[in-house]
């Protein structure tokens, strides 16, 4: 009888843990989301304000992006998908190896602002990453919850 | 609407009937209480002994608890078809939806007071302490299983209609340029508007002789100073090297000159693809005087012409 009691005791409180750890999660992704909202923003002012500065369309303009007939490229950051979670690889910028810097395509002496866009922007896709990596953890913090709920130790 | 930034990012929970009586029943037992939770409690009219401490939360963080994740593997490993139910009843949702359905039809009316993270791992810890005492044998999900859970949620807010108007207007008058750019050379009104005339003609070839006059006269310039300049510096200097140096610091300022004198050129057929008109009605509507008339009975109203 009393191994049942402190298993139930156990059980009981694990359950708890888990649910504080549910609260912790959804406090800590919505946070994350803020960020990230926060970092875009700033981001795209500061390319709109490259924009005005530089004189419309000229500066920045989705007509730069290389197209499909194009040089071939390397991606200069890769999303690694490992069993804790989804991280962001970076290269160096390395011409003979087919990694080049995306900022000079718009320009071969980028305006401080477009720069600092693109280290926001950077920012960004890390945010995206520690947010997904969030979710998950919220998803499995809920799926252990029902399951233990629907486990006999508790009833 | 407008979706606004998240403010607090907080997990909010509406205590139920059943945790505020609880609260109430165990009261006796608790050595201290939250500022929240004595605040929550005096709203509902239960009253707290005075010897209980109040603690003031503001700067305490609570780390998330450490799981056992073995014992929860334990636990559940020998649950009947675990995957066929939970993909059945969206184990994703259900935590949530389970609350709220609960608590839907208990509490209609606006409440104020909430539970917020620190409270609960209060209560959590409290609750541990009395299981141990005996007091009682309540865990926090059976709590918490009938309350209410806000998550935080993004506030709406309209557009601001001046900014709106203002978008609007500069919208239109965008267009209106693009639609003069484009058909420029189809509309026999506009096409001679003001590049024929010859004032226009004049002040723009002005601008560009100028850029011009300005770039020879840098570069010559240089020239006299790689020529003459170094050979007074320095000595008596062969009349090739001479020339050699006058040639080479020419050539950088012609350079550097030239990236401006490009970007001003640039700027010129800018301004010239444009075709100006007089201001059209439209556009200044945002500066209205409109001065009320004086209480001494001088009917003469003065508007200001226009600013722009």
């Amino acid at each position: 009888m009393s191994t049942r009691n402190s298993e139930k005791e156990a059980a009981g409180q694990l359950l708890d843990n888990l649910y504080l750890d549910m609260f912790h999660l959804v406090e800590e992704h919505t946070q994350c989301r803020v960020n990230l909202e926060q970092s875009n923003a700033s981001g795209a002012i500061l390319l709109a304000r490259t924009r005005f500065q530089h004189g419309g369309s000229h500066c920045v303009s989705t007509a730069q992006i290389p197209t499909e007939n194009s040089a071939e490229f390397n991606a200069l950051c890769r999303v690694v998908d490992s069993t804790d979670g989804i991280s962001i690889e970076r290269q160096k910028v390395d011409k003979s190896k087919g990694f080049v810097e995306p900022l000079h395509w718009f320009s071969v002496l980028p305006p401080m602002s477009l720069r600092n866009a693109v280290s926001k922007f950077k920012d960004c896709i890390e945010l995206v990453a520690e947010s997904t990596n969030l979710q998950r953890q919220l998803g499995e913090a809920l799926d252990w919850i029902t399951n233990l709920r629907r486990s006999a130790v508790l009833n | 609407m407008l979706k606004s930034t998240i403010v607090d990012a907080r997990v909010r929970l509406v205590p139920s009937k059943k945790l505020l009586d609880f609260l109430d029943a165990q009261k006796e037992h608790f050595q201290q209480v939250p500022e929240n939770v004595a605040k929550i409690m005096k709203q509902n009219g239960h009253t707290l002994p005075i010897r209980i401490k109040i603690i003031k939360d503001a700067g305490l963080v609570h780390k998330r608890p450490k799981i056992d994740y073995d014992l929860l593997k334990k636990l559940t490993e020998n649950l009947p078809d675990t995957p066929k139910e939970s993909a059945k009843d969206q184990p994703e949702s259900e935590p949530e939806a389970e609350v709220k359905d609960s608590n839907d039809e208990e509490s209609p009316k606006q409440v104020k007071y909430f539970l917020y993270l620190n409270d609960l791992h209060w209560l959590s810890n409290t609750l541990a302490e009395l299981r141990r005492q005996d007091h009682c044998q309540v865990f926090l999900h059976q709590l918490i299983e009938s309350c209410d859970l806000l998550l935080p949620e993004n506030e709406m807010k309209p557009r601001n209609p001046e900014l709106e108007a203002r978008c609007q207007r500069l919208r239109a008058e965008q267009h209106n340029r693009d639609y003069l750019k484009m058909t420029k050379n189809v509309d026999a009104g506009l096409k001679h508007y003001p590049e024929d005339t010859i004032s226009y003609q004049i002040k723009s070839l002005n601008k560009q002789i100028i850029a011009v006059v300005q770039f020879i006269f840098s570069v010559a310039a240089g020239f006299t100073f790689g020529f003459f300049g170094v050979n007074l510096m320095v000595g008596p200097l062969p009349f090739g090297f001479r020339i050699l140096l006058g040639v080479i610091v020419a050539l950088i300022i012609a350079l550097a000159e030239m990236y401006f004198l490009a970007k001003k050129l640039h700027e010129y057929d800018e301004v010239l693809d444009a075709p100006k008109r007089k201001p059209q009605p439209t556009t200044p509507t945002k500066r209205k005087v409109v001065s009320t008339p004086p209480a001494d009975g001088s009917q003469v109203q003065t508007l200001k012409p226009h600013a722009d």
